[in-house]
């Protein structure tokens, strides 16, 4: 007795057999050595001085690494296209995603201008000048507690202080042990 | 499995589902689940990796500054080592095509290997950021980073909180699905020390595999953008 199985619409013989494709050694084993390779390129592009060029080829060559391992060791090569086609599908959303966002953010500065609205950090006026601002303040409202401790007269000034102190129990600790754990 | 007698019709394998015509479209259903999943996958990094495009183009300088603390042998270790592990899982799917458990095994103890070196690696890296400072976004202690880089004769330039921000995101995530891998692969083991893989079926093996190449496939873009900043 034979039953007749389809399959994607026609009838197959031998439906209960898998056929993938196996690619053989030597594929794999050439795809890891031109993978070594690729990085190696990658490695030595960062040093080179190729200027604003070098962000686009280090793009490139990892593209290029990507879809070795795609086709080969991901069998897209040998797979059905439909596969193909879903993968290749988020790279078109990907590039939307990320065309539109950074036209968008690129396109803000003249917008920020006229409503006087600021949202870039200038370089150089930051974070490090803020923190480097509360550690000087953490350090002297421990020393003015550390002296209204010791018996000074305690002013307003130094009370003050001494209330930031306590406020912030972690500028204490750190000041205190500023060595390497 | 299938029948040994070569007589009458041949019995699809153990592993067959009821709800399909055929073990061929058993096998293409689940593969292409994966890739699917897959999809998602990159949307998802693909999202990281736009805060990252965005943060180097205002702020190059800070960029290429602060990528100079972060050690790239270290890196390059860890891409060979990925790499190779990438070669080894394909290498574990061709054997459990070709029917060898022996040599299934042997490339997923491999591979499980390769992901193990990536994370102590990772975890070496990660507290020697620590040692210093370089925690993301509010936890970096600016002080202690700079003393860090001057030392190395480097100046932090710019919001390096920023940058390491997305770097341990990127990282971060990406190490959490090599910790996954990890769990799959010895899932694998356990199933193919019980002779379940062989040419007829080998479905869990395919799509580890194809989980594996995409954390490989992260990695090869993370690589050069977070530590051969030019």
């Amino acid at each position: 007795m034979t039953i007749k199985t389809f399959f994607h619409g026609k009838p197959i013989e031998d439906a209960i057999e898998c056929h993938e494709h196996v690619s053989p050694m030597s594929t794999y084993v050439t795809v890891l050595l031109a993978l070594f390779v690729l990085t190696g390129l990658t490695y030595a592009v960062s040093f080179a001085d190729l200027g604003p060029a070098s962000l686009w080829v280090a793009m490139g060559v990892a593209t290029l690494k990507a879809s070795l391992v795609c086709m080969f060791f991901m069998h897209l090569k040998y797979d059905e296209r439909y596969h193909v086609f879903v993968f290749l599908s988020t790279i078109i959303f990907v590039t939307i995603f990320f065309l539109f966002t950074i036209f968008d953010m690129q396109s803000r500065d003249r917008l920020n201008e006229e409503q006087g609205t600021f949202f870039r950090i200038e370089q150089g006026r930051d974070w490090s000048e803020a923190q480097r601002g509360n550690k000087a303040e953490a350090d002297a409202a421990i020393k003015a507690a550390a002296d209204a401790k010791a018996g000074a007269v305690p002013t307003p000034a130094m009370a003050d202080a001494k209330a930031g102190a306590m406020a912030d129990p972690k500028a204490d600790a750190k000041s205190a042990a500023p060595g390497k754990p | 499995m299938s029948s040994a007698h070569g007589q009458g019709p041949k019995a699809p394998h153990a592993f067959m589902q009821h709800h399909y015509n055929t073990p061929e479209q058993q096998a293409g259903a689940a593969k292409l689940g994966m890739w699917v999943f897959l999809a998602t996958e990159v949307l998802m990094f693909s999202g990281l990796f736009l805060a990252y495009f965005i943060v180097r183009m205002f702020y190059p300088d800070m960029v290429l500054g602060s990528h100079e603390l972060l050690s790239k042998t270290m890196g390059g270790i860890n891409t060979v080592v990925l790499l190779t592990s990438s070669f080894t899982m394909a290498m574990a799917v061709r054997a459990a095509q070709v029917g060898n458990t022996p040599a299934i095994l042997r490339n997923l103890y491999l591979t499980i290997g390769c992901a193990l070196i990536f994370m102590v690696v990772k975890y070496f890296e990660y507290t020697g950021k620590f040692a210093h400072g370089i925690f993301p976004g509010k936890y970096f202690d600016y002080a202690r980073a700079a003393e860090y880089a001057h030392e190395h004769g480097h100046e932090l330039v710019g919001l390096p909180h920023i940058f390491f921000g997305i770097y341990f995101c990127m990282t971060g995530l990406h190490g959490v699905h090599v910790l996954v891998g990890i769990g799959v692969m010895v899932w694998l083991v356990f199933r193919a020390k019980r002779g379940h893989f062989g040419p007829q079926y080998f479905t869990p093996v395919e799509n580890v595999g194809l989980y594996w190449h995409i954390v490989d496939l992260v990695w090869i873009f993370l690589f050069p953008l977070l530590y051969l900043v030019k």
